[in-house]
């Protein structure tokens, strides 16, 4: 498949403003794609070929495609009727109540699924990371039905999908459970509180482990526990992670207790994880009484934070919108990022660390080579998509246009 | 007389128990029938004559319109081309020397983006707006006039509400004489900012707002961004100042930021003395990192009456905005924890001056035969469900009258 997308505006570079700001400088292209990548960037003010197929994106501010790296595909309602969310004395009573409506649903899983994927598909990421349960109620039901919902959207969505024990992991059979659903079409392992939930710190993230590298596939661990209890386990990960010589192949979901402890041991821990390149995954919650980890603190140490939209409209939240530039646009607000530079470095978060610009705002990408999976938008910077968050996008993956 | 026939309204009836826990809304299809201004009739099947205008809401939620309760419609980037703020190096003291040049800056283009935002907030369901104007050597009252201007056009959609704004400081830029004038222009609230921090005597700062308030028989809101101990101090001398004039249910407090940054007694105390004079309370529900939202919640049960607002949608203070008002309940929901049908329920009356289809204890209550006829048709199928997903608004009805619709595909509980 071979096309031009014509009249695509790219950032190319800062200037200064007459009122002393910065503003970000944009230039149109056209660009050819070949197979899914970028062949040619040319100047939208040199001819096209003369019978090339083109597609005229009108300036659109071009950016790369957006990743969403926590979610829960297997949970939503939507394309059930509304229900809200019941709530929960506790922990254990939500999971409870979670287990009750388990086999209702995996009926539904792998519409569920689509409807969501869909969504996230349309708000402009293209890969979804996705932690699927695999429980002792239902086994591998919920991954069946989001496989079959990943599988009808393979030519467009990539995917991570994470054998996810939510109801703890060293119970019943569910390491084997684990190992079945690796065996299935799982691409990652899962952990989650294993001082809230396994009652085990050690045992359940060596086990973690054991599984992790008998498949040879990564690891991404939810944890919720806060405090020095949480911020122990992700110490004692990164020991084990040494010892498997698993640098840059683990990540850390939701890590509350990186915000509950001191500045100096957000460094001490930040140098620890970039060292490791253990990844933090936020959904960036705003709950009053929440802190959530120091992500500007661990971006300078040089730890990769992604952002996800979590589970949503499901059993443990009716609230959200499958839109992971609302994350980012949210972290900057409660961040105070308002000046040009830091609303677009905000982007980094659900790009997997791509902006068009570098820091100082240097021209970076996109360049020849790179794949076609782009957002479009009507906006004059990154920035601009940041802070105001156009709802009309243009969604392309890996060249096709998504309709 | 004109008179409107809404066919097939969903109206919220009861809340759906399961174990004594609320877990729905109940609703029922109505037809509700409008005579000039008001609801006159309202039933399972309504006939009218062949000349009364009949219109399908295809049994979406009829829920109250919504009211825009702290806006600056005066100093927008809104409409215009994107600009991100600067670096603020000198706090709330770098934004004002910023306008002291770029307001006079945007004189030319401010009656366009004002209209702008009123027009999106009618579409976004907002049929009456209050809006703060600067009142600054500058800009004099410019701005009181060609806002009030853009809202007089819009007369039959939307009331109004314009705050003569001393943005500079009341006393601190000398605009007394120049508040005087713009209550004579039009401005139907004195407004205020930070008598401690803006102009450094908090007596005589509060005095001579109040005191324009009694000369010209007006309410009273006022900025307080002042925290914890010093703007609970000010919202104190205000409380004693408003009962002294006679102000009873007539002073807001907008932001009011000490409420977020108090100890519980303090808190309580506080609130007793505002809830004696019946001062009500703005909040944007903003959502900083280090920074609590005020209790809204809590307020609202001790007597404080609470309303969102939007502030800003873009200007040179801020980037963020959106307008959208399901959007605010949906981040309040969020921020205070609710998850459930009834909590999630409750955020209405923050942003429609109080008013909600069912009371606390599930009551129908609204809309009544005599009740005004500013609503709103969505898709979705509860108050609940609306706040929660951010169902999109389809018809926006003020005074009788449809002012907006959007055409979209209805999907109802499915959405």
């Amino acid at each position: 498949m071979n096309y031009w997308l014509t009249n695509v505006r790219l950032e190319t570079g800062e200037y200064e403003k007459d009122n002393g700001t910065i503003g970000t400088k944009v230039e149109s292209f056209h660009l050819e794609i070949l197979n899914g990548t970028i062949q040619q960037i040319c100047s939208a003010t040199e001819p096209l070929p003369q019978k090339a197929e083109q597609v005229d994106m009108q300036g659109k501010l071009l950016l790369p495609a957006f990743k969403e790296m926590h979610n829960h595909l297997d949970k939503t309602y939507l394309s059930q009727p509304w229900k809200a969310t019941i709530p929960s004395k506790n922990l254990q009573h939500r999971l409870d109540m979670e287990a009750a409506e388990l086999s209702i649903l995996a009926k539904t899983g792998k519409e569920r699924a689509m409807t969501m994927i869909d969504l996230i598909l349309r708000n402009g990421a293209t890969h979804i990371r996705t932690h699927v349960n695999i429980d002792p109620y239902i086994g591998l039901k919920n991954l069946e039905g989001v496989l079959a919902a990943l599988e009808h959207y393979k030519d467009v969505v990539t995917a991570d999908i994470i054998a996810f024990p939510q109801h703890g992991l060293l119970r019943d059979d569910v390491p084997s459970l684990m190992r079945e659903a690796l065996r299935n079409g799982a691409t990652m392992v899962g952990g989650l509180d294993p001082a809230g939930i396994d009652l085990t710190i050690e045992r359940s993230l060596y086990t973690v482990m054991d599984i992790a590298n008998e498949f040879d596939v990564d690891v991404d661990i939810h944890l919720h526990d806060g405090g020095q209890v949480g911020y122990y386990t992700v110490d004692k990960w990164i020991d084990i992670v040494e010892q498997a010589n698993y640098k840059d192949r683990t990540a850390i979901s939701h890590a509350f207790s990186l915000g509950d402890v001191s500045v100096g041991a957000q460094q001490k821990i930040a140098e620890r994880l970039a060292a490791q390149q253990v990844k933090i995954m936020s959904t960036v919650p705003i709950s009053m009484g929440r802190n959530i980890p120091p992500i500007d603190l661990l971006t300078k140490y040089g730890v990769d934070v992604h952002f996800g939209c979590d589970g949503f409209y499901d059993s443990w939240s009716p609230l959200g919108s499958g839109d992971i530039l609302e994350k980012a646009t949210r972290y900057a607000e409660i961040s105070h990022k308002s000046n040009e530079r830091a609303l677009r470095n905000t982007l980094r978060y659900i790009t997997n660390g791509i902006t068009p610009l570098t820091q100082d705002g240097k021209y970076a990408w996109p360049n020849i080579g790179d794949e076609a999976s782009f957002v479009l938008m009507n906006a004059a910077s990154s920035a601009e998509v940041v802070a105001r968050r156009p709802l009309e996008r243009v969604v392309i993956s890996k060249g096709k246009i998504i309709e | 007389m004109t008179a409107l026939l809404l066919k097939r309204v969903r109206l919220e009836e009861s809340f759906e128990y399961t174990n004594e826990q609320i877990v729905a809304t109940n609703t029922g299809i109505y037809d509700v029938l409008i005579t000039n201004d008001v609801i006159t009739e309202i039933a399972p099947q309504i006939e009218v004559a062949d000349d009364i205008e009949v219109f399908d809401a295809q049994c979406q939620l009829l829920l109250p319109a919504f009211r825009e309760m702290h806006i600056h419609l005066d100093k927008t980037y809104f409409g215009g081309e994107w600009q991100a703020p600067s670096i603020a190096t000198n706090g709330i003291q770098t934004r004002i020397d910023e306008e002291k040049i770029l307001l006079p800056k945007q004189l030319p283009t401010a009656a366009f983006r004002a209209e702008k935002i009123v027009q999106m907030l009618i579409a976004q369901g907002h049929t009456h707006i209050r809006s703060h104007c600067n009142v600054d050597q500058q800009i004099g009252t410019k701005h009181v006039e060609l806002v009030k201007e853009v809202l007089e056009k819009y007369r039959g959609q939307i009331t109004y509400d314009i705050v003569a704004f001393p943005q500079h400081g009341l006393l601190k830029s000398e605009v007394l004489p120049l508040m005087k004038e713009a209550m004579q222009l039009g401005a139907t609230l004195v407004g205020g900012v930070d008598p401690a921090t803006v102009d450094r005597d908090i007596e005589r700062s509060l005095q001579q707002m109040m005191d324009i308030a009694v000369e010209y028989n007006a309410g009273v809101d006022i900025h307080l961004h002042d925290g914890d101990t010093l703007g609970a101090f000010e919202i104190k001398k205000l409380a004693a100042l408003t009962k002294e004039a006679g102000k009873q249910g007539h002073v807001t407090v907008s932001h009011a930021f000490a409420l977020a940054g108090l100890e519980q007694s303090p808190l309580n105390e506080l609130i007793a003395q505002m809830a004696e004079v019946q001062m009500d309370v703005t909040s944007t529900v903003p959502i900083g990192l280090k920074s609590n939202t005020i209790p809204i919640p809590y307020l609202w049960e001790n007597g404080i009456r609470v309303s969102v607002g939007h502030d800003s949608l873009v200007d040179h203070w801020s980037p963020f905005g959106t307008g959208n008002t399901i959007t605010k309940l949906n981040i309040l929901a969020e921020r205070f924890r609710y998850i459930d049908e009834y909590s999630i329920n409750r955020t209405w009356k923050y942003a429609s001056g109080g008013i909600t289809p069912l009371n606390d204890a599930g009551e129908r209550v609204w809309p009544k035969v005599g009740d005004a006829a500013n609503m709103l048709l969505l898709d979705g199928v509860s108050t609940a469900h609306v706040v929660a997903r951010r169902c999109p608004i389809t018809t926006v009805i003020s005074n009788g009258n449809i002012i907006h619709q959007s055409s979209i595909e209805l999907k109802g509980v499915y959405r």
